[in-house]
């Protein structure tokens, strides 16, 4: 099956449901499960192209956020440039330019990693160019005012302070990219939803499509409250004593 | 020689000249307090010492150099120049010795030992060794500025400037700022203060400067300043702030 006709499937899948009227089974339920290995691997490419995409997109959003605060002349213009770009464009877009129209011959774990870690590492930006604004001129003077050049006042003042206060923009980016995984089903990746598809669609099966939708948006639900809670843990881990952070 | 002149010095935000024309010297072991209305220039005068704000026109020199060329090497000024904030602009993340380690780690390159030890002795000058590991957030203002002034001086720096230390502090914790100001006065140490500390400039001060639309109208010793200032406008504004801040004498 060609992965680019999928959508077309879906919504005859779906409206022959609703012909037959979908309602909770048993069997249906037992499908399920019968199925959860299968499930579960897909769930682990979710996992794995999530963080892929979220590193992508911190280690090109990071600096990104930083030369939109501190840079001057062409190469910031650029990369605010490209930023607006990435965030005026839908994802699907960019996942079609990521596999099928770039030169590259990438896989589709590799265009999926590629075209949300882009795509977040423009939302990041943001997220960092406004905890690094928050931070304050103060800091940055005081740091220079001992001698140290810009590039050291950056590093080991400025953004210190600022991945603190990102944290809570960041843990939103890191749940969005979590469930935005599921548009690797355009270009044919085996994540969690495509697995799900794969399954309803089966020959006779067509009736599961609640069961296996309950159960995948189930995992995605678990997942995402499991990274909130690590990233408030690591943001009380990193609090700074005195400012009612730590609790 | 002077240690710091400044000569002609011009500067303006826009169309609003701030410094209009600052000409003076101070010597080595000299305590410069300077005093002036709110928006009269005063920060902006040290500001461009370190180079924070740059001069439109005119030179400052410090030991007998420019340091107000295209060439000056900023980082290095500022390391012989120490600063001191109103608002202390503590590194927020860092304790108290991690805030006098980084400067001496990062543009002195003392090793992680040395740093410790010489941060150790600056905080025991500021009479602070007891907080080393506390968190600015966890400091008084008065001990946040006095750690202020310890980061400064780690440096070893051959000029401070203070701008306005006491200001944001209630007012029983400025006499230990005060304190630890003028025995830093007392080793020797060069300082151009803005402060309107009347008992601190009455006692501290060899010289006083009234700043007033970005001109020094007045200049010279304290006793002179006080007891028979040349103008008018020095002597009603110096009543004003001794009956507000005359009474801390540090
Ligand atoms: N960064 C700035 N941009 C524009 N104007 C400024 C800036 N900093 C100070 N000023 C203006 O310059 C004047 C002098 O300010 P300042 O040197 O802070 O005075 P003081 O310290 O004596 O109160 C004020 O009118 C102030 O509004
Ligand atoms: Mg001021």
């Amino acid at each position: 099956m060609s992965a680019a006709l999928a959508p077309d499937v879906v919504l005859s899948a779906v409206v022959g449901g609703v012909d037959t009227g979908v309602v909770l089974q048993a069997s249906d339920w037992e499908f399920v499960y019968r199925n959860r290995r299968f499930l579960l691997l897909g769930a682990g490419v979710t996992v794995a192209l999530t963080l892929t995409s979220v590193v992508l997109g911190l280690l090109a959003g990071l600096p990104a956020g930083i030369v939109e605060v501190y840079g001057t002349g062409p190469v910031a213009g650029a990369v605010r440039r490209t930023g607006v770009l990435l965030r005026g464009t839908p994802i699907l877009v960019i996942l079609a330019f990521t596999f099928f129209v770039n030169p590259v011959n990438l896989g589709a774990f590799e265009a999926a990693t590629l075209g949300l870690g882009l795509r977040s590492a423009a939302y990041q930006s943001q997220i960092f160019r406004g905890a690094i604004q928050s931070v304050g001129g103060g800091q940055m003077e005081a740091a220079r005012s001992v001698g140290m050049s810009q590039y050291e006042a950056i590093r080991h003042v400025v953004v210190p302070q600022a991945l603190r206060r990102s944290i809570p923009g960041f843990q939103n980016e890191f749940t969005i990219v979590l469930k935005d995984t599921s548009v690797a089903f355009f270009i044919g990746l085996a994540e969690l939803i495509t697995r799900g598809f794969n399954l309803f669609t089966q020959p006779g099966q067509s009736e599961s499509v609640l069961e296996v939708i309950l159960a995948v948006s189930a995992v995605y639900f678990v997942l995402t409250v499991l990274t909130n809670q690590g990233l408030e843990l690591l943001g009380r881990r990193f609090a700074i004593p005195g400012t009612g952070g730590e609790r | 020689m002077s240690l710091l002149e400044f000569e002609d010095v011009h500067q303006s935000y826009g169309d609003e000249e701030v410094l209009r024309g600052i000409s003076f010297g101070m010597d080595r072991s000299d305590v410069e307090v300077v005093i002036g209305p709110s928006g009269s220039g005063k920060s902006t005068m040290l500001r461009c010492v370190n180079r924070l704000t740059d001069i439109d026109s005119g030179t400052i020199y410090l030991d007998g150099e420019p340091v107000t060329t295209p060439e000056t090497d900023v980082n290095d000024l500022r390391r012989r120049v120490g600063m001191v904030f109103q608002d202390f602009n503590l590194f927020a993340h860092r304790t108290a010795l991690g805030n006098v380690t980084l400067g001496l780690r990062e543009v002195l390159d003392y090793s992680k030992e040395e740093a410790r030890a010489e941060a150790t002795s600056q905080l025991e000058r500021v009479g602070l060794a007891d907080q080393a590991d506390s968190y600015p957030a966890e400091l008084s203002g008065g001990q946040k500025q006095r750690v202020g002034i310890a980061r400064a001086l780690a440096m070893d720096p051959e000029l401070m400037l203070f701008d306005e230390p006491t200001s944001a502090l209630d007012p029983e914790l400025i006499g230990e700022v005060l304190r630890v100001m003028r025995d830093l006065a007392e080793e020797g140490m060069t300082m151009l203060c803005v402060t309107h500390e009347m008992g601190f400039a009455r006692s501290a001060a060899s010289t006083i400067s009234f700043l007033d639309e970005g001109r020094v109208v007045e200049r010279g010793p304290p006793e002179q300043l006080f007891e028979a200032p040349e103008h008018e406008r020095t002597g009603e504004f110096l009543e004003r702030l001794t009956s507000l801040h005359g009474g801390q004498q540090g």
